[in-house]
């Protein structure tokens, strides 16, 4: 008998959730067929098949800059959100330690922080450095991209942390004691038992906050400085009509690429962790 | 021997790299946001001095700031209470049910989270607007005259919780699959012993066992909305400002960095400790070593 | 400009707001009509800040790279907008870097906190501010202008010109000007009184659509009679409180950024808007969109002026000029009107190249229509921080 839900239960929930699928996908729809609808105005009554947003939007140069800019943002934040965030979690769940609930309050507590407090913070921050460092060295932090890491970095940073720890804590310590036991020092069990144990996760945890990064606002529209990046290009384009067709056409590429991505790196990690799970002691 | 190399790395070592990181760029700030809304920083110079005079003011309700805290959080209750029992049953279904092709039901409703949030919200503009989808639909199917469309599916209260619990049911899905996941085990031994009623298993054993996850979903969606304010400005009409929207033109309108601050730093306080009593629900938990 | 024309400023107002006037009365020049012997006799051009010119590296020692903060769609290239500086394109300097915005305060906050540029190009609403603002060891940000760089001047507008001179010296190159008024949709309202209440009537309720700016106060006073909107005692501003609080119910929602998708789509019928709402309302003319009218109300509409400022600590203080110089041309003047409806300060422009619609809908060949009591040129609100947190305890009521 299974033990979750009767017949007409399974029914039920099913159904449920394809109403919530649709409910999900109604505005993705619109979105979609309004890429290729062949007015500036974004409303009905449709005026025709065209792909012109779509070519439009290929030689839009500003455009291909700013996706660029936030690729690159996006890709160096994670990297640094992930390794500070595997640091800390492994501390958190291998280590006890005096004032645990503190820290891990502290680590935890970008969340809390509203963005847009942040970034203006982040942007008088990075101002009085500059005015100390200028007249002194004559070198300058200045804002743009490395600015945007830092502070992508710091936003992602409890994300990563919430997505490795419970892998961390399903991991038991006995394959690295193990490891051990057989000769291998610490720092090479970690590197090549524990690491690759992990790297599911720490591939779902770059992912998230590749996404985060990618579709950031508030933080970047105060210490970006000359750099436009994806989601301020975006905002801009929305706002003045004509721009609102091609961004449209461009979320919708977005969209299509991120699912094939997340499709990919969903499938092999789970596939992975299954195999890299098998023969593992259960706990 | 064998407790020095258990604990390579050292906890310092491990943590030093993550805490410097936040407090350099994370406390610092706050402490700089604090040193504003005292007024012992102030982007023009001025002659009064330190003061907690927009702390008072505040507190004691005497500008609007305060009901705007309230009605924001009023807000985020109403839309959290509702993403959670949509996302349950989600939940429940993907982890218990649909077994074999639970991950790609997942992802399916992870993926519109994929699009631009801003792109998403305006796209229900197009839906629920005088002329869009469901006026126009309603209108060729003849539940209402042309010309009379339903107003207010659009610019209301209901258009920011509706949009709110779209943007986060998918979002919140996620955890509450992962904790019904873990307790799949738990929860087949247990119909195998008890036998009886299915239902009477949910509420007797799934349920209680997934309260904390559900907890932590809860909390998941209902800190951050409290800050929200671009939905319910873009979607709210005019009864769309909240308190995120008061604190933004603190700053950058009226310029008023001291209020600003008195704001900004009061929801971060209320969000700790919310965060602190519930951090009994989050998954981190200390692994001893055996 | 895109979008952002508010009010506001502090001290010299009360010197600069007599003095428009008097200038305005004065000129007599018009606005948009050819006559540069008569708009060049108004007013004494402001003395340039020559002695710091005479010091400059020419300009063929600058890097060039000009950095500006400017409103979307004018002149980042958005949708051809890169024609307002097309002379300056063509004598081959390096194309700027622009900071995009569609947020006068959002600027002002970042130069206020740190950040810098070459040039902005803010509205008058906050002209005062930006020339007060210091650095931390007490020297001014901003630097006037030298006009005797900027060919194009003389041809420009003197009354708005005034506007932007501050101790005598020209801090602002006043470009672009444009009206604020309601638009309404003609086939759902039909003939209805040419006043600002429009915007306040009940039989309109829940299709009306005001701009989310504190000058909504403005338009309360002007309609209900108050001698001086942008200078309102506390009791004038109470009632006006009142006014505008019990009508919050009629409204469906405050706009921030564009009025014409809700008009457009029907979600709303009259807006409080400004001339590039119109414009797009109607297809820029074409007769292809829906029959929106702007109206000119009784009380009068009110109008907004925005211009270029320049950085004291810029580096290519020659090219800063030279790209004021080609935006102040009657080429630019052209372009804005005919994409925008606003209007431009070069009062040189031949009018017949202009779409004739606009001339007309705005009376840009007349010369007193930016003078009292036809229009109310935007004054720099002194208090202008009770006004916003009046306005935002107007919106807390909805």
């Amino acid at each position: 008998m299974d033990a979750a839900a009767s017949t007409w239960g399974r029914r039920g929930l099913a159904t449920f959730y394809g109403l919530l699928a649709a409910f999900l996908y109604v505005p993705i729809v619109v979105l979609m067929i309004f890429s290729f609808n062949d007015s500036v105005l974004v409303a009905f009554p449709l005026s025709g098949f065209t792909t012109r947003w779509y070519r439009q939007l290929l030689e839009n140069e500003q455009l291909l800059t700013a996706l660029r800019s936030s690729f690159v943002i996006a890709a160096v934040s994670s990297v640094l959100a992930v390794v500070l965030g595997v640091l800390a979690s492994y501390a958190v769940v291998r280590r006890r330690f005096v004032a645990k609930g503190a820290v891990t309050a502290l680590l935890l507590s970008p969340l809390v922080l509203p963005y847009l407090v942040f970034g203006i913070t982040l942007l008088i921050l990075f101002r009085a450095v500059d005015s100390f460092l200028i007249p002194r060295v004559g070198i300058y932090f200045g804002l743009g991209t490395h600015a945007i890491v830092i502070g992508h970095a710091v936003v992602s940073l409890p994300y990563t942390i919430l997505t490795v720890v419970p892998r961390l804590e399903r991991l038991s310590t006995d394959v690295e004691e193990a490891a051990r036991d057989l000769g291998a020092s610490p720092r090479s069990s970690f590197r090549r038992v524990t690491l690759p144990l992990l790297a599911p996760a720490v591939l779902s945890a770059y992912l998230i906050a590749f996404t985060l990064s990618f579709d950031e606002y508030a933080i970047a529209s105060f210490i970006a400085g000359d750099v436009t990046t994806y989601p301020l290009y975006l905002y801009g384009q929305v706002r003045i009509r004509i721009g609102l067709p091609q961004m449209i056409a461009i979320s919708v590429i977005v969209l299509v690429l991120s699912l094939l991505v997340v499709v990919l790196v969903e499938v092999y990690r789970r596939r992975a962790e299954r195999r890299l799970d098998v023969g593992l002691p259960s706990g | 021997m064998r407790d020095r190399v258990r604990t390579w790395p050292g906890t310092v070592a491990l943590l030093s790299g993550p805490v410097l990181w936040l407090v350099l760029f994370l406390i610092v700030p706050l402490f700089i946001v604090a040193g504003y809304s005292i007024g012992a920083l102030s982007l023009f110079p001025t002659d009064t001095g330190p003061s907690l005079y927009d702390w008072r003011r505040f507190l004691t309700g005497s500008s609007v700031y305060m009901s705007l805290f309230w009605k924001s959080v009023q807000m985020s209750l109403v839309v959290s209470v509702i993403v959670v029992l949509l996302a349950y049953p989600v939940g429940y279904y993907l982890a218990l049910v649909a077994r074999r092709r639970k991950y790609v039901l997942l992802l399916l409703i992870i993926a519109p989270f994929l699009t631009s949030y801003l792109l998403r919200v305006l796209a229900w503009r197009v839906i629920l607007g005088a002329e869009g989808v469901i006026n126009t639909l309603l209108s060729s199917v003849g539940l209402r005259d042309e010309g009379d469309p339903v107003n207010w599916l659009i610019y209301s209260r209901f258009t920011v919780v509706l949009v709110l619990v779209y943007v986060w049911v998918p979002f919140v899905a996620l955890p509450i699959f992962v904790t019904l996941e873990n307790l799949e085990a738990s929860i087949l031994e247990a119909g195998a012993d008890l036998g009886g009623p299915r239902w009477s298993i949910f509420w007797r054993v799934t349920l209680p066992l997934s309260l904390p996850g559900v907890g932590a979903a809860f909390v998941f969606v209902f800190i951050p909305t409290i800050g929200e304010f671009v939905t319910p400005s873009l979607v709210g009409g005019t009864s769309g400002l909240m308190y995120g929207n008061a604190i933004s033109e603190l700053f950058l309108k009226s310029l008023d960095w001291q209020t600003g601050s008195v704001l900004a730093l009061f929801l971060v306080g209320v969000v700790a400790i919310l965060m602190t009593i519930s951090a009994r629900f989050a998954q981190i938990k200390a692994v001893e070593s055996p | 400009m895109g979008m952002g024309a508010h009010t506001g400023g502090p001290s010299l107002r009360l010197d600069r707001r007599d003095f428009l006037r008097a200038a305005g009365v004065m000129a007599g020049s018009g606005v948009l009509v050819a006559c540069k012997s008569a708009s060049s006799s108004s007013s004494t051009p402001a003395t340039s800040g020559s002695s710091s010119s005479a010091s400059r590296p020419p300009i063929a020692e600058e890097a060039g790279d000009l950095r500006i903060y400017e409103w979307l769609g004018y002149g980042d290239g958005s949708y051809g907008d890169d024609v307002l500086w097309a002379e300056y394109k063509d004598k081959g300097y390096p194309k700027p870097k622009f900071t995009k915005t569609f947020d006068d305060d959002a600027g002002y906050t970042k130069v206020a906190a740190g950040e810098r540029w070459d040039i902005v190009h803010p509205c008058g609403y906050r002209f005062g501010d930006w020339v007060a603002l210091q650095n931390a060891d007490g020297s001014p940000v901003m630097q006037p202008w030298d006009t005797s760089l900027i060919p194009n001047f003389a041809d420009l507008n003197q009354s708005l010109q005034a506007a932007g001179q501050f101790n005598g010296e020209q801090y602002f190159i006043v470009a672009d000007w444009g009206f604020a008024a309601p638009m309404y949709r003609a086939d759902m309202i039909e003939s209805p009184e040419e006043s600002w209440g429009i915007l306040f009537d009940e039989t309109y309720e829940g299709r009306i659509s005001w701009w989310d700016s504190l000058n909504m106060f403005v338009v309360a006073g002007y309609y209900n009679g108050v001698a001086n909107p942008w200078a309102m005692t506390d009791e004038e501003l109470d009632a006006q409180q009142e006014f505008l609080i019990s009508k919050v119910p009629l409204v469906r929602t405050f706009w921030v950024d564009d009025p014409t998708p809700d008009l457009v789509n029907g979600d709303v019928w009259v807006a409080y808007a400004w001339p590039n709402h119109w414009w797009a309302a109607v297809d820029y003319g074409s007769g292809k969109g829906p029959d929106v009218v702007y109206m000119n109300p009784k009380e009068g509409m009110t109008s907004w002026y925005c211009g270029f400022a320049l950085f004291a600590d810029t580096a290519n203080y020659h090219h800063a000029h030279e790209y004021v110089d080609s935006w102040a041309s009657t080429a630019s003047a052209e372009w804005l009107i005919n994409n925008y409806a606003y209007g431009h300060t070069n009062t040189a422009l031949d009018l017949s190249t202009v779409n004739q619609q606009l001339v007309s809908t705005f009376s840009l060949d007349d010369p007193t229509v930016l003078e009292e009591p036809n229009s109310h040129v935007e004054v720099p609100i002194e208090r202008r921080d009770v006004y916003e947190e009046r306005w935002l305890e107007v919106k807390a009521a909805g």
